[in-house]
């Protein structure tokens, strides 16, 4: 009914429609199935807009997954264009530049049995956590007490804005000098990245509880110790552990940078001996395996995390 | 203001501010100041508690007069006189004075119960209480609040109205002799309001608390209030005094009291007051 009083009424006034001629509008089109002029253009009921691109909407986790695939596929086909699977005088890249993905994907047995790959992630995952371990061991109880007491704050704040602005890389021949090549250097350097990625971290979590919790605990008695541990600790955990998570992912970065100096044990001298011995398949596999790692883990500390923080507000 | 004499010696006055002056920021170009020359004196009369409502014009220092009484570290100690509770001079916060915030403070990371029994975990030692006591002592003011089956719940999950409900009852589980309340409902609408200050009646003749309430409505203060005190700003200092202004309002109905005459006119004297107190003339 609504089509047959808008023939009739519309038929002078398109103007009445608001739809500009966005690109976008005519392909989502289908209705508007008759042949072309018979109908005044835009003599329809206005409907909702549907364009594709929207601020904000909700979508379906389908089409999330989708898009995010799109870009996975892109690139990878764009890599196999570029390498094809022919003969190497064929392609639009060397195989000593750029191996195709089959060539990358045929030297995963190489990369495990030859390389020891296992070995050398472990290795690796290892000095990530030790070296994790120190720099929590330092930057948190300092951080909580640099946030909650004003004193250690103003005391410990030039220190922490130097570290950050310290280029972490130039801290990796600095420790070589002090600490040697051995282990004491890995753990060593990396304590000190975390240290410095952390402690600004712990500390703002610390400063963004609300005063009126503090305010609140002190007329319901709490002692300064008690307001510390029950009210700022207790508040900021949720933040401290997120703190935490990102700063371990990130781990692996600076693992790279202490590795990458010798050919040594771990992920980093595995890419390092790649790259000067070949085949350089593995420096492709060896990334993918840290992301896939990197990716495992932080899945864990999200599991563990929604296990501890279940309070979480709906954010 | 109200009588100046200090208590009969056997009971000291509950709360005496004596030529109290804070300014802030002292000696520097931003200094200001936020109350001036302010001294009462609320007695202690024998298990009854007072319900002393404080209103007057943003900025007036309101809020800073429960700050001192509380004896918070931002305004600790007054610029000039002397904060005295119950005869001892005021040095910090502490459990014998309740606090209740206009935002809501319920701890994020505690249920409902958790937050009931905070107070008395801080204290357990010096209380004596075991964990099953404690409990049993904040499910009773869990239930007095109307929050029982609430009591596993996070704050997050609950609405503005049952988050304060949660502060009264973190804040009463505590037994304190004055409760300190700084626009407690300003954030609420309309109809829980209304819910809260029958709450607040109901729970009050129980109670035998000192209460101080900051609110900005005037109504609030005539319905709540046994007596209320008028601030003017620039310095802040308490200007009137209205006292049993109207009869008292146990268990009433908030809406049904505040529909009756002799409700209008008590709010509409105050409101007279306090629009002469704006305009400078007092």
């Amino acid at each position: 009914m609504t089509d047959a009083e808008l023939d009739a009424g519309g038929a002078g006034g398109p103007a009445a429609d608001g739809v500009p001629p966005g690109a976008e509008e005519p392909a989502a089109e289908e209705p508007a199935a008759g042949p072309p002029g018979a109908g005044p253009p835009g003599a329809e009921e206005p409907r909702p807009r549907r364009r594709w691109l929207e601020i904000r909407e909700s979508i379906p986790s389908w089409q999330a997954w989708l898009l995010g695939l799109l870009p996975i596929v892109a690139l990878l086909g764009l890599w196999w264009l570029v390498t094809g699977s022919g003969p190497a005088e064929e392609r639009v890249m060397s195989p000593t530049i750029l191996p195709s993905p089959l060539e990358v994907a045929q030297s995963l047995p190489s990369l495990w049995f030859e390389r020891a790959l296992t070995r050398n992630v472990a290795v690796s995952f290892l000095r990530v956590l030790y070296g994790f371990l120190v720099g929590v061991a330092v930057a948190f109880p300092l951080g909580v007490l640099m946030g909650s007491f004003t004193k250690v704050g103003a005391a410990f704040n030039p220190v922490a804005v130097f570290g950050a602005y310290l280029p972490i890389p130039a801290l990796v021949p600095l420790t070589l000098s002090l600490l040697g090549t051995g282990e004491k250097q890995k753990i060593g350097f990396l304590a000190l990245a975390f240290v410095i990625y952390l402690l600004p971290l712990v500390v703002a979590a610390v400063d963004a509880v609300d005063e009126v919790y503090l305010k609140t605990a002190y007329t319901l008695g709490a002692s300064r110790w008690q307001s510390v541990h029950h009210v700022l600790l207790g508040i900021a955990w949720r933040d401290i552990y997120q703190a935490l998570r990102l700063g371990f992912g990130i781990g692996w970065s600076y693992i790279l940078l202490a590795e990458m100096v010798d050919i040594g044990r771990g992920v980093g001298g595995l890419i390092l001996n790649s790259q000067r011995r070949g085949p350089r398949e593995h420096i492709y596999l060896v990334l993918l395996v840290i992301v896939a790692l990197a990716f495992v883990t932080d899945k864990v500390w999200a599991l563990v995390g929604r296990k501890l923080f279940h309070y979480r507000e709906a954010r | 203001m109200s009588s100046l004499v200090s208590g009969d010696g056997e009971r000291p006055p509950v709360v005496e501010l004596v030529g109290v002056e804070k300014t802030f920021a002292a000696g520097t170009p931003k200094a200001f100041t936020a109350l001036k020359d302010v001294t009462f004196c609320v007695d202690d009369k024998p298990d009854v508690g007072e319900f002393i409502a404080i209103i007057g014009p943003s900025g007036c220092g309101k809020s800073t007069i429960l700050n001192l009484i509380q004896g918070f570290p931002d305004v600790y100690p007054p610029t000039a006189g002397e904060v005295r509770v119950r005869g001892r001079r005021v040095t910090g916060p502490g459990r014998d004075r309740g606090m209740i915030f206009q935002r809501y403070s319920s701890f994020p990371n505690r249920t409902v119960l958790r937050n009931v029994t905070f107070g008395l975990e801080l204290n357990a030692r010096e209380l004596g209480l075991g964990r099953a006591e404690r409990e049993e002592r904040a499910m009773e003011l869990i239930r007095r609040v109307g929050l029982d089956g609430h009591e596993h719940k996070y704050p997050h999950q609950l609405s503005g109205g049952q988050q304060q409900r949660v502060a009264i009852a973190r804040t009463l589980v505590m037994r304190p002799r004055i409760i300190l309340m700084d626009e407690p409902f300003s954030a609420l609408d309309e109809p829980t309001r209304y819910e809260m200050q029958k709450l607040i009646t109901g729970l009050w003749h129980e109670i035998e608390a000192t209460v101080f309430i900051v609110t900005h409505s005037i109504a609030e203060a005539v319905f709540l209030g046994d007596r209320a005190w008028l601030m003017a700003a620039n310095p802040g200092r308490i200007v009137r005094e209205f006292e049993s202004i109207i009869p008292p309002t146990h268990d009433a109905d908030p809406l049904l009291v505040q529909e009756t005459q002799a409700f209008k006119d008590a709010v509409g004297e105050v409101a007279h007051a306090f629009h002469e107190v704006e305009a400078g003339r007092f």
